[in-house]
């Protein structure tokens, strides 16, 4: 009976275990949301429900200037990062898949700050003003450490008698480039896009270094509002951003793509 | 690949690959060499040229700067190993414990708060954890702590910051290993006649070290680098080598001394890379040997 007691108990730990950390992770996000929905001023005292904070948000100028901001630069380094990216996977298979990827560790080895006050110091040394074109060029450098892998682990999967069935039938090589190898490669391309336009969305570093003095990105806007304290209206933000990522995570995790991430890191 | 070398030619291939390895050697690589530059040139104004100069370095190595980047890095240290303590027992309950129907929603779930802005789970923890937020009010309700405590700007609510940000990012390298491990293996040792601990001890574990050395950098990395929580969580407490960057290239304008902060940081950690490499491989080959 001890025996059985003391089973059931090891048997339990573990789930018990983990079932906190899963709160650790989502008791702040989860308070934060919900709190945005509070009518009171003083942020935490709960007094009833209201969409005040999501009005407010819309009425600011501010945060409405510094989302296009965001949306903008996140869309350009999206395309340009999957662009060359798919390019450079392409000239790769071509000539053995590990080509010149060891260039690539940089992106995963630098700290993120690194790669910040590197386009911050080269921008400045070739007197070109920090702002859009900053911003795109640093988000294409993070964007291009994950569009390689991903749309490499897709290419290596394709088998080759695919391509092979297409030119016996009578293709000619365009025809089978565009009909039937971009096609296989379409779906690591969309998901490594959705990839790259949230983390752009969701960057920090490069933007708190890069922007220069005449723009702002949503998550400065958002740092430099918590520097003053607590405000409802940074939480209204905040369910919007967690919102937005959710979505496009459940696309990329509908996608399958997230394994192939964490196993080609 | 036979079929593509048949569509593109050589020349049209090492034009592909050309954009992304100029993109990455002139915004990656070539700032690192101005950074290196800036750090030890010094323009002299007597004879109007640059002049070399080790001053910078000499300053770090001279004042409380260098303290504060070997704080850092045992702040990363500790952080990647609270990380791990805590990650591993997670992605084993995942990956082996768990049916296979629900796993899915596990990982999904798992991945999910990290993936948003790191300032938006910033500020979730400085709403929780401030003054009058709920974590001090229940803690203080209960009596576990008297009112005037703070819960924030001290090194508890940057080390929960770090850990609750950067957490997923060890538990996934180590599930996605795990979850790939063959069963068979598990009953193979325990038809040998090992026992659990056994088996988790020289099967489970051994195998699971790739996903840990993932893990480790996945983490390590970016906690390294990270001012934002320090900052934020922290308040002006504890001084980090990302806040210092911060404040000699953004603030104080000083960028010669910023960059020789930076090069000799990205040196440290370089150093601490390889030889976890240099561990790795001695393990590996240890483990040949037997």
């Amino acid at each position: 009976m001890i025996k059985d007691g003391k089973n059931r108990f090891s048997r339990l730990i573990q789930p018990v275990f983990v079932g906190m950390i899963y709160l650790f992770l989502y008791l702040p996000i989860i308070v934060m949301v919900l709190f945005s929905f509070n009518k009171s001023r003083i942020s935490v005292r709960w007094e009833g429900f209201s969409l005040y904070w999501y009005q407010k948000l819309f009425q600011t100028p501010e945060i409405l200037d510094a989302l296009r901001v965001s949306l903008v630069v996140a869309f350009f380094a999206t395309v340009l990062s999957v662009v060359i990216g798919t390019l450079f996977v392409v000239a790769s298979v071509w000539k053995k898949s590990d080509y010149m990827s060891w260039i690539f560790y940089g992106n995963i080895l630098l700290p993120e700050i690194v790669m910040a006050i590197g386009i911050l110091s080269i921008f400045t040394f070739f007197q070109i003003p920090l702002g859009y074109l900053s911003l795109i060029t640093g988000h294409t450098i993070i964007g291009l450490g994950f569009v390689i892998p991903v749309v490499r682990a897709r290419f290596v999967e394709l088998d080759p008698i695919l391509t092979e069935a297409s030119l016996d039938l009578g293709a000619t090589y365009g025809q089978t480039f565009r009909k039937v190898l971009f096609p296989l490669l379409l779906p690591s391309i969309v998901a490594s896009s959705l990839l790259v336009f949230t983390l752009s969305l969701d960057d920090f570093m490069i933007a708190f270094f890069c922007s220069g003095p005449k723009i702002q990105t949503l998550s400065v806007y958002v740092y430099s509002m918590i520097k003053g304290g607590v405000d409802p209206t940074i939480n209204a933000i905040s369910a919007i951003f967690l919102a937005l990522s959710s979505l496009l995570i459940l696309i990329l995790s509908y996608l399958k793509v997230l394994d192939l991430v964490v196993s080609n890191e | 690949m036979k079929t593509l070398r048949k569509i593109f030619s050589e020349e049209i291939a090492f034009v592909f690959s050309c954009p992304a390895l100029l993109w990455e050697c002139i915004f990656l690589y070539l700032p690192l060499l101005v950074l290196a530059l800036y750090s030890c040139f010094e323009f002299s104004a007597q004879t109007n040229s640059w002049v070399f100069t080790l001053h910078y370095y000499r300053q770090v190595f001279h004042s409380l700067y260098f303290r504060v980047i070997l704080n850092s890095l045992k702040l990363a240290f500790t952080a990647t190993l609270i990380c791990f303590t805590i990650a591993y027992p997670v992605a084993y309950f995942l990956a082996i414990k768990v049916q296979k129907r629900f796993r899915t929603f596990l990982l999904f779930s798992l991945i999910l708060p990290s993936w948003t802005s790191l300032v938006v789970q910033i500020y979730a923890w400085f709403f929780l954890l401030e003054q009058d937020g709920l974590v001090s009010r229940t803690l203080h309700w209960i009596g576990l702590i008297p009112k005037s405590m703070h819960l924030l700007n001290n090194y508890f609510s940057i080390m929960v910051g770090l850990v609750s940000c950067f957490l997923p990012f060890m538990i996934l390298p180590i599930y996605v290993i795990l979850d790939k491990m063959d069963p068979r293996l598990l009953e193979a040792s325990a038809d040998l006649g090992a026992d659990k601990i056994e088996t988790f001890k020289r099967i489970i574990f051994p195998l699971s070290l790739p996903g840990v050395y993932t893990g480790f950098l996945l983490v390590f990395v970016p906690v390294f680098g990270e001012f934002a929580i320090p900052s934020l969580l922290g308040g002006s407490t504890y001084v980090v080598w990302g806040s210092l960057i911060v404040d000699k290239f953004l603030r104080a304008r000083d960028w010669p001394f910023g960059s020789a902060l930076a090069i000799i940081g990205i040196m440290l950690f370089v150093l601490i890379i390889l030889s976890c490499v240099a561990i790795r491989n001695l393990v590996k080959r240890l483990r040949g040997v037997n």
